[in-house]
């Protein structure tokens, strides 16, 4: 048994669009210890969604992974015929998807939507699949006598848990979480993650993460994995990379987020600019046009990801600096100078 | 509670639309200049002879007298003596509507079933030879005209191949029990055939687009792409995911084939003289038999109207967002 339920090597994504094509995942790696919480974090645009969809290898009809390998309990995934991939999904491969309103369909009560899963994948009898549902209901927190009703009749954060059922229904091994909470309150969001967390411990799973937002990682995540214009910038332990990040995305990243808990943590400073065109992304490091410590080497050269402390990676010419770059990123001003 | 509140507010709005129906078709007939019993009144006539005419079919009081009097005989049922037939019009009407709904329903539930299987292959098999050679050809059965689809299906299998016969409802001279034993006759079957396949040609095409184009739409949401992150099959994927929901905008649009339909039935009565109320309609405005052609309008109304109020239960009893508020 790998220490890693899933590890990500090298991974390429492309969408076809008109006659060119956008390298939306070019090159990502990271890893997912058993048993942990990877968050997966960068600006919209940054291709996380994209990451998370291949590990489904459900991707959009214009989409191919074109290089890379999926390590999944030491099994590429990336390279078995449909039928057995097919075969691992839901199973062993569960998701949450941002918006369970539009994921479940409107048209079936929740219970019918659980029985699907639960008889046409798990192959439970109807008496089984009945008492499956109500404990999934009970480990959300949900009365079993909502199992009757529609999707539309749940509020956001109940749709959301009921979303969480329906990936724990098969007891698989990853759950893929794509912004789980990004369409709720803060309140609502805590509320969920404390869930998420509570029975990603219980059940012994792991679960990736995905999110744009900084202190949803902070909040609950074992592990980071920062991505920036389809590569992974910074990833390592959440503590690490969090508190002592070396590459400036991060550390722009942080600035930009106001904290979970609700501790003010001085004002917010957003990061200028966007992310680029993944149609033709700049030479050398992807970040360098917004990055405030760039320097020649950057715009030609493409930096490596390394190892700069032990299981932890940075992809930055200057990551052997951080220690003082992290303190000139802290002050204000230094965002808005670039600017 | 607001189910009861829905339910009466859409009565009450039917009332009003039926109102208005009335009223215009009341007020068409009458305002139109001339004397309206003109075709029916002998030059040679005398003035009294006239003025009793017009007396008999209350035509010579005032019109907002004549107007009340119209709509209390309609609350019971009463739509007027025919001018040509001499003859009450309800019962003329009442003779013909069967056939016209028969001949509309059958061909209409043809069009559907076909249209709604084919919308949804199609929507499946997108980008395939299949789609490709299928949609110019439904764009054709759309753009064909009604009278020349029944003039070849009419020739074909009529005069050429004779497998059904070339108008009517039964074999000269056939006699039934009832009008249920006709209706259930495979003489009454193979006259329809025809007529019906004529206008289930005609309008198949309106469900296959609408199904193929809310497939497509339906393709793309995320509980679709749920569905297969979920690894269950196409078929479960397609049918009961895709096609299901893609469906509720089919049914609405089966009440509006209907009014579509019965405007169309004109045509296709008439060229496989089939004794429906389109062509009764025609055959009244030629003949100025203004009672008659009001109340066949007014039963072409009355049906639409309950067509619509039909479809909205449908829907609702279909799509649990509605019904389950
Ligand atoms: N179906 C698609 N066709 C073309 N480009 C796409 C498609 N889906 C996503 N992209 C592009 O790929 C990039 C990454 O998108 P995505 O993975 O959704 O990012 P994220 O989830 O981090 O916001 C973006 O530039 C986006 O515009
Ligand atoms: S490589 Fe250069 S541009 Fe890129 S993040 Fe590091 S310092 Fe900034
Ligand atoms: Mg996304």
């Amino acid at each position: 048994m790998t220490a890693n339920l899933l590890s990500v090597r090298d991974l390429k994504v492309s969408y076809r669009v008109g006659n060119g094509h956008i390298d939306a995942v070019d090159g990502a790696s990271f890893d997912v210890p058993r048993g942990s919480i990877v968050g997966l974090v960068g600006e919209s645009g940054c291709g996380k969604t994209t990451v998370a969809r291949a590990l489904t290898r459900v991707i959009a009809d214009n989409a191919r992974i074109t290089g890379g390998q999926i390590l999944f309990d030491g099994k590429d995934i990336a390279a078995i015929p449909e039928r057995q991939m097919n075969a691992l999904r839901w199973r062993d491969i569960a998701f949450i998807p941002q918006s369970a309103m539009n994921s479940l369909d409107p048209v079936y009560t929740v219970e019918y939507q659980l029985n699907e899963v639960l008889r046409r994948r798990g192959g439970l009898s109807a008496r089984e699949a009945r008492m499956r549902c109500e404990s999934l209901f009970e480990m959300v927190g949900i009365e079993k006598g909502r199992l009757r009703d529609y999707p539309h009749q749940f509020s956001g954060g109940m749709r959301q848990r009921v979303a969480i059922a329906l990936a724990l229904a098969l007891n698989p091994k990853l759950v893929i979480a794509d912004e789980p909470v990004t369409a709720l309150d803060v309140i609502v969001q805590r509320q969920i993650l404390d869930q998420l967390r509570e029975l990603q411990t219980m059940l012994g799973i792991s679960v990736i993460l995905v999110t744009h937002d900084i202190s949803v990682v902070a909040y609950i995540c074992d592990r980071t994995v920062v991505m920036y214009a389809g590569r992974v910038a910074e990833a390592g332990p959440m503590a690490g990379v969090l508190t002592r990040p070396a590459h400036p995305y991060t550390m722009g990243l942080r600035n930009a987020f106001p904290d979970l808990a609700g501790a003010a943590s001085g004002t917010l400073t957003p990061i200028d600019g966007a992310p680029p065109n993944l149609a033709e992304p700049p030479p050398g490091c992807r970040f360098a046009p917004r990055c405030p410590f760039s320097i020649e080497v950057c715009s030609t050269e493409s930096p490596p990801l390394a190892e700069i402390v032990p299981d932890h990676r940075v992809a930055c010419h200057r990551a052997s600096e951080a220690p003082v770059l992290r303190e000139i990123a802290a002050r204000t001003e230094t965002w808005l100078a670039h600017a | 509670m607001s189910h009861l509140k829905a339910v009466a507010s859409r009565t009450l709005q039917l009332a009003l639309v039926l109102w208005a129906v009335v009223t215009i078709l009341f007020l068409m007939f009458r305002l139109m200049p001339g004397n309206p019993m003109a075709a029916y009144i002998d030059p040679t006539f005398t003035v009294e002879q006239q003025q009793a005419l017009m007396a008999q079919f209350g035509l010579d009081k005032p019109l907002w007298e004549q107007y009340f009097i119209y709509l209390g005989n309609l609350l019971q049922g009463e739509l007027g003596q025919s001018f040509r037939y001499r003859e009450p019009v309800a019962e003329r009407i009442f003779a013909l509507l069967p056939n016209t709904l028969i001949l509309t329903f059958s061909s209409l539930f043809v069009a559907y079933a076909f249209g709604i299987l084919a919308g949804a292959y199609l929507a499946w098999r997108r980008g395939s030879a299949v789609e490709n050679a299928a949609i110019p050809l439904v764009l054709m059965t759309r753009a064909m005209p009604e009278f020349w689809l029944g003039m070849v299906l009419l020739a074909v299998f009529s005069f050429w191949l004779g497998w059904f016969p070339a108008g009517g409802t039964r074999p000269a001279g056939a006699d039934y029990d009832s009008l249920w034993a006709l209706y259930t006759s495979r003489d009454f079957l193979s006259y329809l055939a025809l007529p019906a396949l004529t206008l289930a040609i005609y309008s198949q095409g309106l469900p296959l687009l609408l199904m193929r184009s809310n497939m497509l739409d339906v393709m793309k949401e995320d509980f679709v792409t749920m569905a297969r992150i979920k690894g269950l099959s196409n078929w479960t994927v397609v049918v009961r995911h895709a096609a299901r929901n893609a469906l509720l905008p089919v049914m609405t649009s089966f009440a509006i084939a209907v009014g579509y339909q019965l405007q169309g039935n004109v045509v296709v009565e008439s060229i496989f003289s089939w004794p429906g109320l389109g062509r009764e309609l025609v055959n009244a405005v030629s003949a100025s038999d203004y009672p008659l052609a009001q109340g066949a309008f007014l039963m072409i109304a009355v049906v639409v109207i309950l067509m619509n109020l039909i479809a909205d239960m449908l829907y609702a009893l279909l799509d649990p967002r509605i019904s389950h508020a």
